[in-house]
C-alpha cells in the first residue's frame, strides 16, 4: 500500500463558489438593469408623444415637433430595394454553393470566404462604397435606391448564411430521390429544395431586415437626409435611424423627439426579430415532430 | 445514529489521521429505488458490497446498471428530476443518500471511472492538481502523489518525460488509465467502474483489467461490465440485474464462483448461459 | 446563372476594396501616405499648412475598442457564468431571448442615449469637463457589444462537454473549483471567438460612439479627454470634404477595413486549427 501523504484539512472553496455566484449574479443584474434603464428612458420621454398624427405627420421645426411619415415611407423604401436586390443574390449564392459545388472545393471557399471578409466590413465603409458605387459611378446620386443598395450588400453574408445552412439541414436523400424521380436539375432546386429551405430562407429575410433597419452609418452618405415625402426611389429619403443621429447631433432640444423615433423603431425592430425567433422555433419544432 | 458522519468538521479534526485512507469501506444498500420524474429505473435492490473485494454487476443494457452504480456516489444528483429512495451506507455509518452528506468529500470516498475515459484537456500534471488542490492537498505534496499513482497503473515510464504535455494526447488506453490513477490519488475508499473497458480496443482493454484485479484487498470495487468472461476472471462477487415489471433489479447475487456456476433464477441463469439479453 | 450570382456575391469585397483604394489612389500616388503616419495634426484643409496625422485617430480607435472589451468582458462572462451555473433553466432561457433581442438594439439609439444619460453622469464626476470623452464613449460602445460578449460565452460555456462536468463531479469537485478550472478552460476557445468577434465589431462601429466621443482629434491623455476615432471622423467629414481630403478620409476606412479584415480571418483561421473536422470552408 502507498503510504498516506499529508494532507491538509479539505479547503472546499465555499468562499470562491460564493463569491462566482455574487460577481455573476451581480452582472447578470447590471447588465439586466441598464438595458432596463435604457428602455425606460426612451419610453418616459417618447411614449408620451407617439400618437396617429406623429406616425403620420410630416416633420416640423428641424424635427422638434411634428411626425415621422416621410420617414416611415423612405425607410419602407429602402428596404424594398434592399430586399429586391438581396433575396436573389443571396438566395442564388447559397444554392449555388450547396448544390452546384463540392463543398471545400476551392471556388466554395473563396466565395464563403468572400461573404464571410463582407460581414466584417464597418458599415461606415459600406456607406462609403454606396456613395462612390451606386451613387456616382452607376449615378443613382443621394436616393433611396442607392441607400437600399448598400444595404443590401451589407446584409447579404447574413441570407447566404442561413439559406446554406437551411438547405445544408435537408434529408441528404432529397437530392437522390428527386434524381431517381428524372426531374432535371432545375426542376429539383425549384419544386423540392427551395420550397424545403424556404423557412430558413425566410428566418434569414427577417433578420437581414432586423440588421437593416438599425442601420445609420451605411444610410448617411447614400439615401440622404431629405425629409420630403419621397415620390419615387431616385428621391433622397431619411430613413429613422438616420433621423436619430441627425436630432442627436444638430438639433438641440430634440430629445424628446429623438426617444419617440427611437421608440417607434425599437417596436419595429422588436417585432420583426421576435417574428425570427418565432418562425425558426416552429419550424424547427415541425421539423423535430415530421422526422 | 450519526448520519452526517461525513461532515467537513469530522475531517478537520483528523487531518492527516490516514485512518480510513488505508482501510477500504463495505457498503450495504437496502430498498433502494432510482426515479426519473414518474418512471422507476430501478427498485427493490438489497445487496451487501463487501469491502476489499471486486462485486461485479452484469445484465442487459438498460437493466438500471449504470443508475444504480451512479447513486452509490450521488452521481444521481446531477440529472435533473432525479431521485433517489432507500439506504446506501458506508462501515463507518455514513448514509449516502442522506441529504445533509457532504456529497464532494463522499465523491472523494467512493471515486469513479467512466466508460469513456474523460481526463480534462490540459496537461496531464494539471488532471491531478485540480482534483488533489479541491480536496487539501498542499501544493508540495501533489508531485509526489501524481508520481505513486501513475507508477500504480503503470503509466509512470510511459508519460513521466511529458506531464506538461496534454493529456488527450494520449492513446485511449493511457487515457483510461490515467483517469484510474486520478481517481486513486485521492485515496478513495470505494471505486466504481462504469465498463471501464467497453470504449477501448482488446489489448488497452486487458491492461485495464489486470489493473482493475490488482485493486483487489486494498479497495472496495464495484464494476459494471458487459463482459461475462471479463466478470468471472475478475470479480468476488456477482450481481445479476434484470426488468421485471418495467423495473430494473437483482434477481440473483452472491460469490461470483457460485452466481455463474449455479445460478438459481431462472433469467439470471438464462441470461449468463447467452440463451437471453 | 447561379455561378455569376455567387461569383457577385463573393466578389463584393474586393470590388469595395477595389473602390476605397482607387478613391484613395490620390492619396497614395501623391505620396503622402507617409505623412499619415508622421504628422502630429489632422488639419487636412488647412490653407497654409495642411497635416494629415491619423495617429491620433487611430490611437482613439484601438484606446476605445479594448476599453469597452475591457468593460463589456468581465460583466459578460460573469452573467453567463452565473445563468449557465447557478441560475434555474428558465431564467436562462429568457435571459438568452433578451440578449437576442438586444443585440438588435440599433448602435445610434445607444449613442443617443449615452448622450442623454452617460455624458451627463460624466459631466458630475468630472465637472469641468464636457463629458464627450473616451470614458464616454468606451462605456457605451462597451454596452453594445456587450450582448455579443455574453451571447457568445454562453453558447461556450453550453459547449463544454457533459462528460467534462462529470468527471469533475466524480473527483468531488465543488462547484467553484469546476468552473474555475474545468469549464472555463474549456470554453476558453468560444469565448476568446466571442471578443474577437466584439472587437472587430466595436473598432468599426460608428453611431454608438460618434455622439459622445467628443470629436478631438487628439491623443487623450486621460479617460476624460475628447477623442475621435477614425469611423468618427468619416462620418463626420465625408459630407463635406473634397479633392485630397476625401481621398485621405478613403484611405482610412481602407485601413479600417484591412484591419478588421485581418481580425475576423485570424478568427476563422482559429477555427479551422480547432477543429480540422470541419475541413476549412
Amino acid at each position: 500500500m502507498t503510504p498516506p501523504t499529508p494532507r491538509a484539512r479539505p479547503v472546499a472553496p465555499v468562499w470562491l463558489d460564493r463569491a462566482l455566484a455574487f460577481a455573476g449574479a451581480t452582472a447578470a443584474l447590471l447588465s439586466f438593469g441598464l438595458f432596463a434603464w435604457l428602455v425606460w428612458d426612451l419610453a418616459r420621454l417618447g411614449l408620451p408623444r407617439i400618437s396617429w398624427t406623429f406616425l403620420t405627420g410630416e416633420i416640423e421645426d428641424a424635427g422638434r415637433s411634428g411626425g415621422i411619415g416621410p420617414l416611415l415611407v423612405s425607410t419602407l423604401l429602402i428596404l424594398v430595394c434592399c430586399l429586391a436586390l438581396v433575396i436573389p443574390l443571396g438566395t442564388g449564392c447559397a444554392l449555388w454553393l450547396s448544390e452546384f459545388v463540392r463543398r471545400g472545393s476551392l471556388a466554395a471557399r473563396l466565395v464563403t470566404g468572400g461573404v464571410d471578409l463582407l460581414a466584417s466590413v464597418p458599415s461606415i465603409v459600406f456607406g462609403l462604397f454606396g456613395m462612390v458605387f451606386f451613387g456616382q459611378t452607376l449615378k443613382m446620386g443621394f436616393s433611396i435606391l442607392s441607400g437600399g443598395l448598400t444595404l443590401a450588400c451589407m446584409i447579404l453574408p447574413i441570407l447566404v448564411r442561413t439559406t446554406l445552412s437551411a438547405l445544408e439541414a435537408l434529408p441528404a436523400d432529397l437530392r437522390p430521390a428527386s434524381a431517381g424521380l428524372g426531374l432535371t436539375r432545375t426542376t429539383s432546386i425549384v419544386k423540392l429544395l427551395l420550397p424545403a429551405a424556404l423557412p430558413g430562407i425566410v428566418v434569414g429575410i427577417t433578420l437581414g431586415i432586423g440588421r437593416a433597419l438599425s442601420e445609420t452609418a451605411a444610410l448617411i452618405f447614400t439615401s440622404g437626409y431629405s425629409i420630403r415625402w419621397p415620390s419615387s426611389f431616385w428621391d433622397s429619403g431619411r430613413a429613422l435611424s438616420v433621423h436619430i443621429y441627425d436630432l442627436t447631433l444638430n438639433v438641440p432640444q430634440s430629445g424628446a423627439m429623438a426617444s419617440s423615433t427611437a421608440l417607434v423603431l425599437l417596436a419595429l425592430i422588436l417585432v420583426v426579430n421576435s417574428a425570427a425567433v418565432a418562425l425558426s422555433e416552429h419550424w424547427l419544432r415541425r421539423r423535430h415532430q415530421t422526422s | 445514529m450519526n448520519s452526517t458522519g461525513l461532515s467537513r468538521e469530522n475531517d478537520a479534526e483528523t487531518p492527516s489521521s490516514g485512518g480510513h485512507r488505508t482501510v477500504a469501506a463495505s457498503l450495504s444498500v437496502s430498498g433502494l429505488s432510482v426515479h426519473y420524474r414518474d418512471f422507476t429505473a430501478v427498485g427493490g435492490i438489497d445487496l451487501e458490497i463487501p469491502e476489499g473485494e471486486i462485486t461485479a454487476l452484469v445484465g442487459p443494457s438498460g437493466c438500471g446498471k449504470s443508475s444504480f452504480l451512479h447513486s452509490l456516489n450521488r452521481l444521481t444528483d446531477l440529472i435533473p428530476g432525479c431521485r433517489v429512495a432507500g439506504s446506501i451506507r458506508l462501515s463507518d455509518g455514513t448514509e449516502v443518500t442522506h441529504p445533509k452528506t457532504d456529497v464532494l468529500s463522499l465523491r472523494r470516498r467512493v471515486g469513479i471511472v467512466f466508460q469513456r475515459p474523460n481526463p480534462f484537456p490540459q496537461s496531464i500534471r494539471r488532471n491531478f492538481e485540480i482534483p488533489l488542490k479541491e480536496h487539501g492537498w498542499r501544493k508540495r505534496d501533489i508531485p509526489d502523489r501524481m508520481e505513486t499513482v501513475l507508477r500504480e497503473v503503470g503509466l509512470w515510464n510511459e508519460i513521466s518525460d511529458r506531464l506538461h504535455k496534454s493529456a488527450i494526447a494520449l492513446s485511449g488506453g493511457q487515457q483510461q488509465r490515467l483517469c484510474i490513477a486520478r481517481a486513486l490519488a485521492l485515496e478513495p475508499e470505494v471505486i466504481l467502474f462504469d465498463e471501464p473497458c467497453s470504449a477501448l480496443d482488446p489489448i488497452a482493454s486487458g491492461v485495464v483489467e489486470d489493473l482493475i484485479h490488482s485493486l483487489r484487498g486494498r479497495l472496495t470495487v464495484v464494476i459494471v461490465t458487459h463482459n461475462l468472461a471479463q466478470a468471472r476472471r475478475i470479480a468476488d462477487r456477482a450481481a445479476v440485474f434484470w426488468v421485471r415489471d418495467g423495473i430494473g433489479t437483482i434477481v440473483e447475487h452472491g460469490p461470483a464462483e457460485r452466481v455463474f456456476t449455479a445460478p438459481s433464477n431462472p433469467d439470471a441463469a438464462s441470461y449468463l448461459s447467452g440463451a437471453r439479453g | 446563372m447561379l455561378g455569376l450570382l455567387a461569383l457577385v456575391a463573393g466578389g463584393m469585397v474586393l470590388l469595395i476594396v477595389w473602390y476605397l483604394f482607387s478613391n484613395a489612389l490620390p492619396v497614395i500616388e501623391a505620396g503622402r501616405l507617409a505623412a499619415f503616419f508622421t504628422d502630429s495634426l489632422w488639419q487636412p484643409r488647412s490653407q497654409r499648412d495642411p497635416q494629415f496625422g491619423v495617429v491620433s485617430m487611430l490611437v482613439a480607435s484601438f484606446l476605445v475598442t479594448l476599453l469597452a472589451v475591457a468593460l463589456a468582458l468581465p460583466v459578460g462572462l460573469a452573467g453567463a457564468v452565473f445563468h449557465r451555473f447557478y441560475a434555474p433553466p428558465v431564467l436562462e432561457r429568457w435571459n438568452r431571448r433578451m440578449l437576442e433581442l438586444l443585440i438588435g438594439v440599433p448602435s445610434v439609439v445607444f449613442g443617443f442615449w449615452g448622450l442623454m444619460v452617460i455624458v451627463p453622469l460624466i459631466v458630475r464626476l468630472a465637472p469641468h469637463t464636457s463629458g464627450q470623452s473616451l470614458l464616454a464613449a468606451s462605456i457605451v460602445l462597451g454596452l453594445m457589444i456587450l450582448p455579443i460578449i455574453a451571447l457568445t460565452s454562453q453558447a461556450a460555456l453550453q459547449a463544454v462537454p457533459p462528460a467534462q462536468l462529470q468527471a469533475a463531479a466524480g473527483l468531488g469537485m465543488g462547484r467553484a473549483r469546476t468552473i474555475w478550472s474545468v469549464a472555463l478552460p474549456a470554453a476558453k476557445g468560444g469565448i476568446g471567438a466571442g471578443v474577437l468577434l466584439a472587437l472587430a465589431r466595436a473598432i468599426g462601429e460608428t453611431m454608438a460612439v460618434v455622439l459622445v466621443c467628443g470629436n478631438i482629434p487628439q491623443i487623450p491623455k486621460s479617460l476624460f479627454d475628447g477623442i475621435r476615432p477614425v469611423t468618427s471622423t468619416i462620418a463626420l467629414e465625408m459630407g463635406y470634404a473634397t479633392a485630397s481630403h476625401k481621398a485621405l478620409l478613403f484611405c482610412a476606412a481602407l485601413i479600417l477595413v484591412l484591419f478588421t479584415a485581418l481580425l475576423v480571418g485570424w478568427l476563422s483561421f482559429r477555427k479551422v486549427e480547432s477543429d480540422p473536422g470541419t475541413g476549412g470552408a
